[in-house]
């Protein structure tokens, strides 16, 4: 379980996030829909360790993130699989070395719970479920916007972690391409039982992946709940919130 | 809460606004100091967390050692050459010639092969590791690899820093026996100063301190231009502009640091 309380963090004395409060229950997908430059992917690095809040706590288990020491933070890090926006993927690295990288994480050669072989199995596998067989010798410069962000997910999923972090998975991709990331997220949540948090602005995606849903606006949670809840709330800024991302993603369907 | 703009901060300071702005400056230079040496003070720390980065070591020893010879070689034979015909020029008719072997092993040796290689790598290998790192950082990959649990100093600073330390000097070495072989060319052909007299003024001259003290500026250059450049890269920002920023000012701050540190060694050492 993560528990959020309360961050607050601003930059160049700009506030981000004024006080975001979020609980992700076990086995669960939530959604955090928000504006795009709300702080969504700013709370998500939180969660890691990558960026610390200016005040509020943030727990794993149970377990204050904040006040880890690096080492612990490292063995925090090695729960989770986070997809970036932009996949992140090391250019002068190949897919398959790009993949392999998370299983040799934080660990000299020596020290490497698998051997050569079966990192070499392991990544195999990671590729065919995103739908990306054979394509370990291939180099990320040489690939398209949505199959990077497959090869992301892959390197995210090969540890097989207990936590999913998504920052924005389907931004930037077609339709069809989006579609099939939704139901690899969906797969792996229903195949590995992972608990995952998606944050997005796309509202379409959001409601076919998520289970419970928090919407930021203005730094501040404005609502969390199933969907049914958040699209029957009396809160004047989630239910405009909720009619213009619609009218928004039927734009983009039509 | 209020955005301390320029022009806010103007309309409050009482004085002249020149104070303002060397007070800013001298903050943010003593916060980039800090930040600096709280990198290399972690990378000491966790020097053990480099083994996790494999043969990145070895990659970038020969991206910074191989990669460069033909540079190296170009500049010193030409930097061997250049001060051979000089001095030879600048003799009076009744020294003996031999004594251009004797100031082109001491110029080479002390000063020109270390500044000069130095000062070509600020460019070539200092700008690299910025925009390298700074591309990194600018396309989240740098907190991809904190994300997997990698230690992103370690895996992408200490092998930089290290390779630098390790091959500066093993570049200066080749420089100097270009040099050398430069400014023989040069005594011979241009100057006709005969060869034996040449090397003979320059063995009478060859001091092993010498070269030692050439070395010593070479690893302290290998380390000051890896380590700023890592630093600007690893806290770029603002995007591909921020990374074309931050590797300009990086050939700049690298430049000056080289003719500085040049100064206080030959001050301390010589």
């Amino acid at each position: 379980m993560i528990t959020i309380r309360d961050i607050r963090k601003s930059f160049d004395e700009r506030p981000v996030l004024r006080g975001v409060s979020i609980d992700v229950r076990d086995r669960e997908t939530l959604v955090v829909l928000g504006r795009s430059g709300g702080g969504k992917s700013v709370m998500l690095k939180m969660i890691l360790g990558l960026l610390r809040p200016d005040s509020g706590s943030i727990s794993v288990d149970g377990i204050d993130v904040l006040s880890m020491t690096y080492p612990r933070l490292r063995e925090l890090r090695f729960k989770f699989g986070f997809l970036f926006q932009g996949a992140a993927l090391f250019d002068s690295l190949t897919v398959g070395e790009n993949v392999a990288l998370a299983l040799r994480r934080g660990r000299a050669k020596d020290e490497l719970e698998l051997n050569e072989s079966e990192i070499a199995d392991r990544v195999s596998y990671s590729l065919e479920v995103v739908g990306l067989k054979n394509t370990e010798r291939a180099m990320p410069a040489n690939l398209s916007g949505g199959m990077k962000k497959r090869v992301g997910l892959a390197r995210a999923i090969v540890p097989s972690p207990r936590y999913m972090l998504y920052d924005e998975p389907t931004t930037g991709l077609d339709m069809e391409t989006a579609d099939e990331i939704n139901v690899l997220i969906n797969d792996l949540r229903t195949k590995l039982g992972v608990t995952s948090i998606v944050v997005t602005h796309d509202i379409h995606s959001a409601f076919v992946v998520g289970d419970r849903f928090a919407i930021l606006d203005g730094g501040i949670t404005l609502t969390t709940g199933t969907r049914a809840e958040i699209e029957s709330s009396t809160n004047e800024d989630v239910r405009k919130y909720i009619s213009s991302s619609l009218s928004t993603s039927r734009t983009r369907l039509t | 809460m209020e955005v301390a703009t320029p022009e806010a901060r103007a309309s409050r300071t009482r004085g002249p606004l020149v104070f303002d702005a060397i007070g800013r400056h001298t903050i943010s230079f003593l916060e980039h100091l800090g930040m600096y040496f709280g990198l290399i003070w972690w990378m000491v720390r966790n020097l053990r967390n480099a083994r996790e980065s494999g043969t990145n070591f070895f990659s970038q020893m020969v991206q910074i050692g191989n990669d460069s010879i033909p540079i190296v070689i170009f500049v010193s034979t030409f930097v061997g050459m250049v001060t051979a015909v000089q001095s030879a020029y600048q003799l009076y008719s009744w020294i003996p010639r031999s004594v251009v072997g004797g100031l082109v092993i001491k110029s080479v040796l002390l000063e020109l092969t270390p500044l000069l290689t130095a000062l070509v790598l600020a460019g070539k290998v200092g700008a690299t590791i910025t925009a390298e790192i700074g591309s990194m950082r600018v396309t989240e990959q740098v907190d991809a690899l904190e994300a997997m649990g990698f230690d992103s100093i370690s895996f992408l600073i200490t092998p930089r820093i290290l390779a630098g330390v390790v091959m500066f000097p093993v570049l200066v070495v080749f420089g100097d026996l270009l040099a050398v072989l430069g400014g023989l060319f040069g005594a011979v052909i241009v100057a006709h100063i005969p060869a034996g007299a040449f090397l003979a003024g320059m063995k009478s001259s060859f001091v092993t301190r010498d070269a030692l003290f050439g070395l010593t500026k070479a690893t302290i250059f290998g380390y000051t231009i890896t380590s700023i450049a890592s630093y600007q890269g690893y806290y770029v920002s603002g995007g591909s502009a921020g990374v074309g920023k931050a590797t300009m000012s990086t050939v700049v701050l690298t430049c000056l640091a080289v003719v500085i540190l040049d100064f206080i060694l030959a001050s301390t050492l010589l």
